[in-house]
């Protein structure tokens, strides 16, 4: 048989439950809302790094699930985490992405977030402390104690990032979240301060799922025209994809051979400390969170999902917050030219994503996503992302394969 | 005694402020039409700096943002003010407005960390 008419095209694999998804799940908008209620609002989600709050008052504002959420430094140099919510009206309170509450603003006095619609304002421990024309309006049946804002639940964990949860009941530190994933990585991380010294963001048109996936395999080397060239060794298929507990997943390191690059170095002299020489970790933290580090720069994608078939995506690149000027462009250079909008590979996987998206609109017909590939657990295995999509089908209550039907436990492989 | 040379007499505008750093001490100069006034430079609710959120008029101080009002000559609140302004004691020679900055004055705002 060559080509397949639609019935041939619609029939079951010939692989293993697991190893094939349905593209519902990328494009489904009852499913997409399902996930933001019984993912994104339990988890822990890595929200900004700490580096972008240097100072008292700095403060930073994202969404998690379409709920705005604001990150502030106290006087106490303690970082908290509110819902970005006005108790008055139900205006979103802070409108900018980043600044400092240290002076005044257009509507509001120094050391305050203030409600530009009607003056109310809080301090950094989200106690109300104005209300305009109080007495005037409520005589003595509301006051300042009774209106604070939301706080919400953070911890700064793994080299300072800011993680956020909405769900004030999560069971769980961010630690205990990580079941282990992030060990590999923690000591070189946590050894001194990092530094945000790159961001940008790309917007686009794809499930959020579809770029968790590419970064939980390295079969796409294929697309990669710079990975091609260079050529590939035994060591960089050696390297491993394990899980943990939770659907995350560990790509192990290998010694990258940067001569081999035509315009690249090693990057043996800035290395992040602990890590040996010129070596490559990628951990892939469910539901949407990445990290990468190769020798010299370390680099994050946090994904705010926007729909079923749209998705920002969050670049930072880090250094030692100890670098030197000299040192610091050195390590900028040695990320961007990977990973900034215009290097090596970070455009070619965006540009590959949109292409699973423009496929997988909403209202497209059901087909199925091939996760079969099986290859001693390797990078170009696809377990890490059989690994992430069982984590998936515990949470929503939905078989990634049949979302119609309900999750079913995989069977104990002894 | 700590009598500071701040300005001449013309450098501020009748019913105006006009802010001053003398050896490190921030304030205000007012011109109240028959003298001048130096207060601290916030506003004593909330810290804002009347420099920029301070309108004077008929001999009023306002501050824009929570319409805090004061009487310019004595400092006494009026309105929803609940605290008077702070007032340096100030003197006029030979032409100079003299501040006397013996001891910086600071409203005491409540502190967030309770």
């Amino acid at each position: 048989m060559s080509a397949r008419n639609h019935e041939q095209w619609n029939a079951q694999p010939k692989l293993q439950s697991g190893e094939w998804v349905d593209s519902k799940i990328y494009s489904d908008e009852e499913i997409f809302e399902e996930e933001l209620e019984k993912i994104w609002k339990q988890m822990w989600i890595p929200v900004c790094h700490e580096s972008e709050l240097k100072n008292a008052y700095d403060f930073r504002t994202m969404t998690i699930a379409r709920e705005p959420v604001i990150v502030v430094r106290g006087k106490d140099m303690k970082v908290r985490a509110f819902l970005n919510v006005c108790p008055h009206r139900g205006n979103m309170i802070e409108r900018r992405p980043s600044g400092s509450f240290a002076k005044s603003t257009p509507s509001g006095t120094p050391k305050t977030m203030t409600c530009m619609f009607h003056a109310w304002q809080f301090d950094m421990k989200g106690k109300c402390v104005n209300i305009t024309r109080k007495e005037e309006g409520y005589q003595d049946r509301l006051c300042e104690s009774d209106v604070g804002l939301r706080e919400l639940k953070s911890e700064v964990y793994f080299g300072g990032f800011i993680w956020v949860s909405l769900n004030d009941n999560i069971n769980q530190t961010v630690e205990e979240f990580a079941a282990g994933a992030l060990d590999s990585l923690a000591p070189s991380v946590n050894e001194e301060p990092l530094e945000v010294f790159h961001y940008h963001k790309a917007i686009i048109d794809c499930n959020y799922k579809l770029w968790h996936d590419t970064n939980c395999e390295f079969y796409h080397d294929y697309l990669h025209y710079h990975n091609r060239i260079t050529g590939f060794n035994d060591e960089y298929f050696a390297r491993k994809n394990t899980g943990f507990k939770g659907g995350h997943v560990n790509v192990g390191s290998f010694e990258v051979q940067y001569e081999n690059y035509e315009g690249f170095h090693s990057r043996e002299e800035l290395s992040f400390p602990h890590l040996p020489a010129n070596q490559w970790y990628m951990i892939d933290m469910f539901p949407g969170v990445n990290f990468n580090l190769r020798g010299s720069a370390l680099r994050s994608d946090i994904m705010t999902p926007l729909g079923p078939n749209k998705v920002m995506i969050e670049f930072r690149g880090l250094g030692l917050a100890s670098d030197s000027p000299k040192d610091r462009k050195i390590r900028i250079d040695h990320h961007n030219s990977i990973w900034g909008p215009f290097g090596r590979n970070l455009c070619e996987d965006l540009i590959a994503v949109t292409g699973q998206g423009a496929a997988m609109q909403s209202g497209s017909e059901s087909r199925q996503i091939l996760h079969g590939r099986h290859e001693n657990e390797t990078i170009h295995d696809e377990n890490g992302m059989r690994h992430y999509y069982e984590e998936w089908g515990r949470w929503v209550g939905r078989s990634p394969s049949h979302p119609d039907q309900p999750f079913v436990e995989p069977a104990e492989t002894a | 005694m700590s009598w500071k040379d701040v300005c001449a007499a013309d450098e501020v505008a009748e019913n105006s402020l006009k802010p001053f750093n003398v050896d490190g001490i921030s304030f205000l100069v007012a011109n109240v039409g028959d003298g001048f006034r130096a207060y601290p430079p916030v506003c004593p609710h909330m810290e804002e700096y009347l420099e920029d959120s301070g309108l004077c008029a008929k001999g009023v101080l306002t501050c824009d943002r929570h319409l805090w009002q004061w009487d310019m000559k004595t400092g006494e609140p009026k309105g929803p003010a609940e605290k008077p302004l702070l007032m340096y004691p100030v003197k006029e020679e030979e032409g100079r407005v003299m501040v006397n900055l013996e001891k910086e004055l600071e409203y005491d705002f409540d502190d967030e960390d309770d």
